[in-house]
Order: structure tokens, then C-alpha cells, then sequence
């Protein structure tokens, strides 16, 4: 990474975390935000198909396909941004999606771990067990007890671990040497 | 290619260029090496992590798909697997930077990093032997396909036929793909297995041939298809001519590495000394099968009268965990791991110089010293300090 690239990563890592705690401590007045924050993260995904398409997949073959896909993702994030209500169940199928698919790729990476002697096996399984845990914690609070506020608490921990992993990267040092 | 080619074509190829029998099983098992040298088994035996030559399916869908993930699966890719060929090559249309990028990973057999990678192995173990003629073989099994995962650049459509030829010249039959992981491919229907179509970019679905299966690791296969960059012209594969070529290649490096030619020259292949054993070499790459191992094996025989071993990927594991630590880069795997290191070091710069930075970036231990991954130091012990102006 270059130095501008270490300061980025660093930068958003913290506003990663600071927006998670500012969420998770009111998780009343901030359930809003994060139905706001998923639509418009639909949106973002529609303008980078429409970039993508212009600058990149126009060369391939079959690539009007991209512009398509871009035509009907901005249609459908407009669409939902003008919903007047925010359903809670959009907000948990997509943390539900999220902890569950990297829980079972953790826990799936920890069995073929196991099966080569590679001691990461135990971090694995811990930490695909937990995203698992947290996936069926949300199913149990959010649809039986009906409780938004531990699914904001969900979303702050996923945007809390993604600063963190940015701002490791920013200290961490990833060139490659050259010997000649 | 697939672990046959590897192993067994590659000590057929040492044979021939004039290795020993247990020079050329060396030079054949760190060939094989490179397509099972993962960051699990490096992890298993405490080894450099940055020594890794290649990825497990699940440890692909487990990198972080951010930036530092996109180029150390580049720099395993590429370096070890889709050689690129013409780190300047430009598209026939103007394009973007981001498009011109990855376009010009695209893997070409005789491309400019190939007499490099020959040259790292000159004067160095049987191991680094091994990892060139992995990466120099592969040049030609994967050329058209880029070693970052890339949809506009490795992505296929169903725009696939085999082509067979027959009495009345060439027939063809539409190839279907499936996307089971578990599942063989069905070579009597034509019908095989490929990663999914994802939109993504940099999905790791459209890394390198997924897209096209394992068909350019078949030798006996020849077919024809549009790659996403070729501007909708078909482009006709013909892997039992390509894989002959991949041989007949290896003979010559081998030879220059061993001593026996002056200069290793792209383009140019060892025909001559191959030539007695070519129909049988031909009969083997175009018989349609999965597996070719046994038919080069009994060439293995012939050629040099004994036996090669079965691939056995723990044969050398103990002697490296119980080495002492100063002693590591003296086992046989110590001496593999420092073949990778090198490799992935000069092809890592070589684009890094190109104004490419999708593989991350290249620091030049001779003009501002030791910043890098910590990894790299054992290149700088091995080489006895370096060159560092």
C-alpha cells in the first residue's frame, strides 16, 4: 500500500468505528440510520455497476449485460428509499445473511484445517461458532421477541470488526522485496 | 495442468534433459509441489506464510476481497500459475487504466517473464528447477486467462464447442458447464464442471480458468470459445499441440539449466532429443482421460529405468519441522520455500515496475533496504546478505 493508502484505510477505519458506537449507543434513535445506510448502500451498488459498465465491462464480451443489472439495482434502491416505513426484517435478513455465510465458511475453513494438521483449525471454529451464534441470537430477539434493538447492535458489531481490519491493514506492511 | 503433467511428464522431461533419476524426481516433486504449497500446510509445518504458491478453494472464498487480499491472490496467481505475458500489451480499443491493468496479466506461453523465471533458477537447487518448469508449463496450459480474478478479463459465456477431429475433417459439440464442486466432470457428454457467473469483479469465481473449468488442464482436449477480452473473435485451443510444446520447452531450459546450453532463448524448444519418443508422447497427451499418470509413469520407466515414486506430500514435512532453525533452509522444503519466495519476489517487482499495482507493491532491496514483509528476510540470508548498494 502506498502512504495515501495507509492513511485511507486508517482514516475509515476509525469513522467505522466511531459510527458504531455512536449506533450502538442508542439503538432506539439510530434504527432509522441503518435502514438508511442499507438503502443507500443499495444505491452506491447500482452507480458502481453503471461506473463499472463504463469503465471496464464494455470491453468484455457480453458485457451490456453489467448496465442492465445496473439499470434495475438503481431502480429498485430508489424504489426502496422512498418507502415511507423501514421493515425491521430487511435489516435482519441482511445481518442474518451476512454472520451466517461467514460463519459457515469459517467453520467449513476450520474442518479443512483440521483434516491438514493446520492449528488455525481452533481460531476458525471459535470464531465461525460465534458468527453462527450471533446469526441465530438475531433469529431468536428479532422475530420472537421483537426486539430492533439488538439487531442495531448487530450492525454496529459488523461495522466495528470491519474498522478494525482496517486499521490493521494500515499498520501492517504488505510489499513484497525484491533481491537481486 | 493437472497433477499427471506435473509430476510425471516433468521427471520424463528431466530425464530427457539429462538429470539424474533422483535429480529428476526432486525437480518433478517441487513442480508438483507448487499446486499443493498452501498457507494450511504452511501454517502446519510454522513456515513463512508468504511462501505460499497456491490457494485452497476455501481459502479463496475466505480472503478478504479488499485490496491486500486482491494481491496476494495475485501474486500466488500470477506468479506461479498465469505467468503474464506482455506486461505492456495494449487492447486493439482505448480503454481504462483499471481495464488495462488486468488485461495485461492475461498468461502468454514466451512472454517476457519467462526467461526471467528460467534464469532465477540457474545455478540454484533442483527445488527452484521444479518451480520454474511448474510455472513455464503452465504458461501454455493457461494461457488467455489472468492470475487475479477478473470478470472482464476470464469470464466465459456459452459460446463453447469441442472440436474433434475425424475422417471427414473437424466436427464439433457444444460444451455445457456445470457448477457442482463435488461432482466430475463427464468427458464421454462433454458436459464439465466451472465455477458460477458472478457480476463482481473481483469475485474470486472469475479468477484465472474458473470460469472455463478444467479444461485447459485436459491435455487430450481441443475446443474452441470467445474470451471476454478477444472482442467477440472465437479463439481455437489446441492443448495436445500446446502440451507437446510445454515438454518440449522444459527439455531445452532444463538443458540451459543444467549447464549444457549457453543461453535460454523464449521460443525456442528441445524437438530434437524428444523427437524418437514423440509418437508416444502424443498418444498419451491425446488420450482422452482425467488421468494420464500411469501412461508417463511406464515413460518415466523406459526412459530412465527405474521407478519414480508416487507423489507423497509428506514425504518431507518431518526432516523440515525438525530441523533446527538455522538449519530450515537446508531441507528439501526449506530449499522449495526459498525457490517460492524468489519467484513471486521477481514477478511481484517485474509488474510492480510495469506501473501495475495489482500485485501489490515491490520494494528494491538494493536501493532502499529491508521495508518489506518480514517473510523476505530469508532471501536476503540465503543470498548472503544481498547485493545492497
Amino acid at each position: 500500500m502506498s502512504k495515501f493508502q495507509h492513511i485511507k484505510s486508517f482514516v475509515t477505519g476509525v469513522f467505522l468505528l466511531l459510527l458504531a458506537a455512536f449506533i450502538a449507543l442508542a439503538p432506539q434513535s439510530t434504527f432509522d440510520y441503518v435502514y438508511l445506510i442499507i438503502s443507500l448502500m443499495m444505491l452506491a451498488y447500482g452507480l458502481r455497476l453503471l461506473i463499472y459498465y463504463f469503465r471496464m465491462a464494455r470491453h468484455m464480451v457480453g458485457g451490456k449485460i453489467i448496465l442492465y443489472q445496473s439499470i434495475i439495482v438503481l431502480d429498485a434502491a430508489m424504489f426502496t428509499l422512498t418507502l415511507a416505513t423501514a421493515s425491521d426484517y430487511i435489516v435482519l435478513a441482511y445481518l442474518l445473511a451476512i454472520y451466517a455465510f461467514a460463519g459457515a465458511i469459517d467453520i467449513l475453513r476450520a474442518f479443512e484445517a483440521k483434516k491438514n494438521d493446520s492449528p488455525v483449525w481452533k481460531k476458525k471454529i471459535v470464531i465461525g461458532f460465534l458468527e453462527m451464534g450471533l446469526a441465530i441470537a438475531m433469529i431468536v430477539l428479532g422475530l420472537v421477541f421483537r426486539n430492533t434493538d439488538f439487531l442495531v447492535y448487530g450492525f454496529a458489531i459488523s461495522l466495528a470488526s470491519s474498522g478494525i481490519l482496517r486499521i490493521y491493514d494500515a499498520f501492517r506492511k504488505t510489499a513484497i522485496v525484491y533481491i537481486q | 495442468m493437472n497433477a499427471d503433467f506435473h509430476y510425471y511428464a516433468t521427471y520424463c522431461a528431466a530425464i530427457l534433459a539429462g538429470y539424474s533419476h533422483e535429480e529428476a524426481q526432486d525437480v518433478s516433486y517441487s513442480d508438483r509441489m507448487v499446486d499443493h504449497c498452501t498457507l494450511t500446510l504452511l501454517s502446519k509445518l510454522k513456515a513463512p506464510a508468504a511462501a505460499a504458491t497456491t490457494q485452497m478453494q476455501l481459502e479463496l472464498m475466505d480472503s478478504r476481497t479488499g485490496k491486500i487480499g486482491l494481491q496476494n491472490i495475485t501474486r500466488i496467481w500470477a506468479s506461479f500459475h498465469f505467468l503474464p505475458g506482455n506486461l505492456h500489451a495494449m487492447p486493439k480499443k482505448r480503454c481504462s487504466k483499471g481495464y488495462l491493468q488486468k488485461y495485461r496479466l492475461i498468461c502468454k506461453p514466451n512472454g517476457e517473464l519467462l526467461a526471467p523465471t528460467v534464469d532465477l533458477a540457474k545455478g540454484k537447487s533442483l527445488q527452484a528447477v521444479g518451480v520454474a518448469m511448474h510455472v513455464l508449463s503452465d504458461t501454455w496450459a493457461h494461457q488467455n486467462f489472468a492470475g487475479t480474478p477478473s470478470l472482464v478479463i476470464n469470464n466465459t459465456n456459452n459460446y463453447f464447442y469441442e472440436l474433434f477431429e475425424n475422417e471427414d475433417g473437424v466436427s464439433e459439440k457444444k460444451i455445457n458447464f456445470r457448477h457442482s464442486v463435488s461432482a466430475p466432470d463427464d468427458l464421454d457428454n462433454s458436459v464439465y464442471i466451472s465455477s458460477i457467473y458472478s457480476n463482481s469483479e473481483n469475485s474470486i469465481m472469475n479468477l484465472g480458468h474458473g470460469r472455463a473449468g478444467h479444461l485447459p488442464d485436459y491435455s487430450f482436449i481441443r475446443y474452441k470459445y470467445l474470451p471476454a477480452w478477444g472482442e467477440y473473435e472465437e479463439l481455437i485451443k489446441n492443448n495436445p499441440s500446446d502440451y507437446y510444446c510445454a515438454f518440449t520447452q522444459m527439455v531445452y531450459a532444463m538443458k540451459y539449466l543444467r549447464g549444457e546450453t549457453e543461453t535460454f532463448e523464449v521460443g525456442r524448444y528441445d524437438s530434437e532429443s524428444v523427437e524418437p519418443y514423440r509418437e508416444e508422447i502424443m498418444r498419451i497427451i491425446t488420450k482422452r482421460q482425467p488421468d494420464s499418470s500411469e501412461d508417463w509413469k511406464a515413460l518415466g520407466v523406459k526412459l530412465s529405468g527405474k521407478e519414480p515414486e508416487p507423489f507423497d506430500l509428506e514425504r518431507y514435512q518431518s526432516e523440515y519441522t525438525s530441523a533446527d532453525k538455522d538449519k530450515k533452509d537446508d531441507t528439501f522444503i526449506g530449499r522449495f520455500i526459498l525457490a517460492a519466495l524468489s519467484q513471486k519476489s521477481m514477478v511481484t517487482n517485474r509488474i510492480y515496475r510495469s506501473g501495475n499495482k495489482l500485485a501489490g507493491y515491490s520494494i528494491e532491496y538494493r536501493e532502499k533496504g529491508f521495508k518489506g514483509m518480514k517473510d523476505f528476510r530469508r532471501l536476503i540470508q540465503s543470498s548472503g546478505g544481498g547485493d545492497k548498494a
